[in-house]
């Protein structure tokens, strides 16, 4: 009983951190999106009304699934890779995994645009090589803008699933290929269902990132494809119409927490963000 | 940086055309640092807001000094941008630390009609010292600047006309915009045969429509330094763009790409007052020290801002005059935008227009 209460002391300074720092503000954004311009819910109508607003959601949408699929993919073979690598070579490939996390998302953005523009290095190289005669449209579109965020997201992808295939009891796999089974049907019946929870996990993590990334669709964008968070951007410091970005921040926090749930309720958190 | 910047916000960031200022930051530095001594008889001081970087020591030297040797008051200049978005929360929170802010007509049409400005007290600010039709309710010119049509040299060999800028037989290649409706729809409608001088009120329907018709052959940019690189890379053969970002691009690729006032659109920067700013009354003082066009023509020499007062005209030195927006010769040639038609219309047809980007 005594544990109980100096355990909920021990935590109480972050509580009331967050609470001040976070649920606060949090809860004053959603009382602008109900009283401005006018009190009442007319903000949120605009969600079924507002055709406008209903493509940036959608287009936000659309990129946010190809960008998790993508990365899940690329993220699964990666981590498979780095599971089953001698530990030289994990430690390495481990290195090149979080490189890219501690740089600047403006910096790897613009790395992209010195690639994928019009006259940048992919589009020369293939020219030179005689592949193409025009260069492509890699950039200043969604392409640009998946390419650009699948970069930023393979970390996350790859981490979790890392954490989730290292948990997986070797001697498992053996025993199913002892029994006869082939390495394919191994893997596909005793190895991918045991590491489903990580493919879950890392695919919500990566899909609610997604969701209100800002810079590099903005930059590689080339200013047409409008995401939700610059949509938000703009009606804040704009446009000033407080009331329809907070409506949609708070709708997008909205989103978010009922996707934790459900994450929560397919996995364990505690072990998706390293705590057990 | 990467959200949509102002003018104001974009020459900032510009690194000085000509001559540095003589007065370096550490001019500025000073002034602050000295503010604190409150001083009895002194009038009240005065805190600009612009957006920082050079613009700091070029309105330090064209603003500041002469202010305060005539005044014996103090002005501060506070570097850290006053975008719609802050200047509403401060006034909202009744903490206004502002008094005077480099703002432009999505200052005055989106925060005047809110209540969130003071109107300009035209018994102490001299309308007379502002080029005729950019003194407002909310807001008075400070300086002029254009947005103008800029072509690749190597793509379009002669000079192109508005409507060229729509024509894909004649000049296939991506075409550039602003992402933000203000000029866009002007220069749209004159390609589409509207006299500039029957622009206003626009007819936004038939711009828009005008414009969403190459909209797959079309990138916006956010930011002054992106519609700089997107020419000077070749992602584009035409682009709309600002007049200093114009000058700047055609002296760094030495006229490989080039342009013209001709068929631009002549737009304000403009001075506006928070609702309840700390020096009261001290700013109309301030404000108009500001119109004398000695300081206007040190902007125009060190950041390439056109004077908004006419009779700098004489006092601009001859190699500025064909980069200067606001020269006779370059006026004639301009359509002049309707801050009126802005206060009223700006904030729905914006949207529109960012909406048909979108969509």
């Amino acid at each position: 009983m005594n544990d109980r209460r100096s355990a909920w002391l021990l935590i109480a300074p972050a509580l009331l951190l967050v609470g001040v720092v976070y649920f606060l503000p949090l809860a004053r954004v959603l009382a602008i999106s109900v009283m401005e311009p006018e009190p009442g819910l007319g903000n949120y109508a605009l969600l079924f009304t507002s055709a406008p607003i209903q493509r940036v959601l959608l287009t936000t949408l659309r990129i946010c699934v190809f960008t998790t699929s993508i990365t899940l993919v690329l993220a699964y073979v990666v981590a498979y890779v780095l599971t089953h690598a001698r530990p030289t070579a994990q430690r390495l490939m481990m290195l090149g995994v979080l490189l890219p996390l501690w740089m600047s998302v403006l910096v790897r953005a613009f790395a992209w645009v010195t690639l994928l523009r019009r006259q940048g290095l992919v589009n020369n190289a293939l020219i030179g090589m005689g592949a193409i005669d025009e260069p492509l449209a890699l950039m200043w579109n969604e392409i640009g803008v998946t390419i650009g965020m699948v970069h930023y997201m393979l970390p996350l992808g790859i981490l979790p699933l890392w954490a989730a295939m290292r948990d997986i009891d070797g001697r498992v796999l053996a025993a199913s290929r002892g029994l006869g089974a082939s390495a394919t049907q191994t893997f596909v019946r005793v190895f991918l269902p045991l590491s489903l929870p990580g493919v879950i996990g890392a695919g919500l993590l990566v899909f609610i990132f997604s969701l209100g990334f800002f810079i590099t669709p903005a930059i590689l964008g080339g200013g047409k494809t409008i995401m939700v968070a610059e949509y938000i951007n703009v009606q804040i410091h704009e446009s000033l119409r407080w009331g329809v970005g907070t409506m949609i921040a708070s709708t997008l926090v909205a989103t978010i927490f009922a996707l934790m749930f459900a994450l929560s309720r397919l996995v364990d958190l505690r072990t998706l963000f390293g705590a057990k | 940086m990467i959200k949509l910047q102002t003018f104001a916000e974009d020459f900032a960031e510009i690194r000085a055309l000509g001559r540095r200022g003589v007065l370096g930051g550490a001019a500025a530095l000073g002034l602050a640092g000295a503010s604190g001594a409150a001083r009895a008889q002194a009038p009240k001081e005065v805190v600009l807001c612009n957006f920082g970087g050079d613009a700091v020591k070029a309105m330090t030297e064209a603003f500041v000094v002469p202010y305060e040797k005539k005044t014996g008051g103090k002005m501060v200049i506070d570097g850290s941008g006053p975008s719609n978005g802050k200047i509403k929360t401060m006034v909202m929170a009744k903490n206004v630390t502002w008094d005077v802010a480099d703002s432009g007509l999505g200052g005055t049409g989106e925060l005047g009609p809110a209540g969130l400005l003071e109107e300009i007290d035209y018994s102490v600010v001299d309308k007379n010292k502002v080029l005729s039709g950019f003194a407002y309710k909310y807001g008075v010119c400070n300086y002029m600047f254009s947005t103008v049509m800029a072509w690749d040299t190597a793509k379009v060999k002669e000079k192109p006309t508005l409507a060229d800028f729509f024509d894909f037989k004649k000049y296939p290649g991506k075409r550039l915009m602003r992402k933000d409706s203000q000029a866009m729809y002007e220069l749209a409608l004159m390609a589409d045969g509207v006299p500039k001088d029957q622009l206003y009120p626009l007819d936004v329907p038939r711009a828009l429509k005008k414009i969403a018709a190459i909209k797959k052959d079309l990138l916006f940019w956010g930011t002054g330094a992106e519609s700089q690189s997107m020419l000077r890379d070749g992602e584009v053969v035409m682009g709309w763009l600002w007049n200093t970002r114009a000058t700047l691009l055609q002296r760094d690729t030495k006229g490989k790409v080039t342009f013209s006032f001709d068929g631009g659109l002549l737009q304000p920067g403009l001075w506006v007052v928070p609702k309840g700013n700390p020096a009261g009354k001290q700013v109309w003082v301030a404000i108009a020290s500001m119109q004398e066009p000695e300081g206007q023509v040190k902007l125009l020499a060190a950041l390439g801002n056109g004077p908004a007062n006419p009779a700098a005209a004489p006092l601009v030195p001859a190699e500025l005059k064909p980069l200067d927006p606001a020269s006779p010769d370059n006026v004639k040639v301009q359509a002049k935008i309707d801050g009126e038609w802005y206060e009223k219309n700006y904030a729905r047809t914006r949207q529109e227009f960012l909406d048909m980007i979108a969509s």
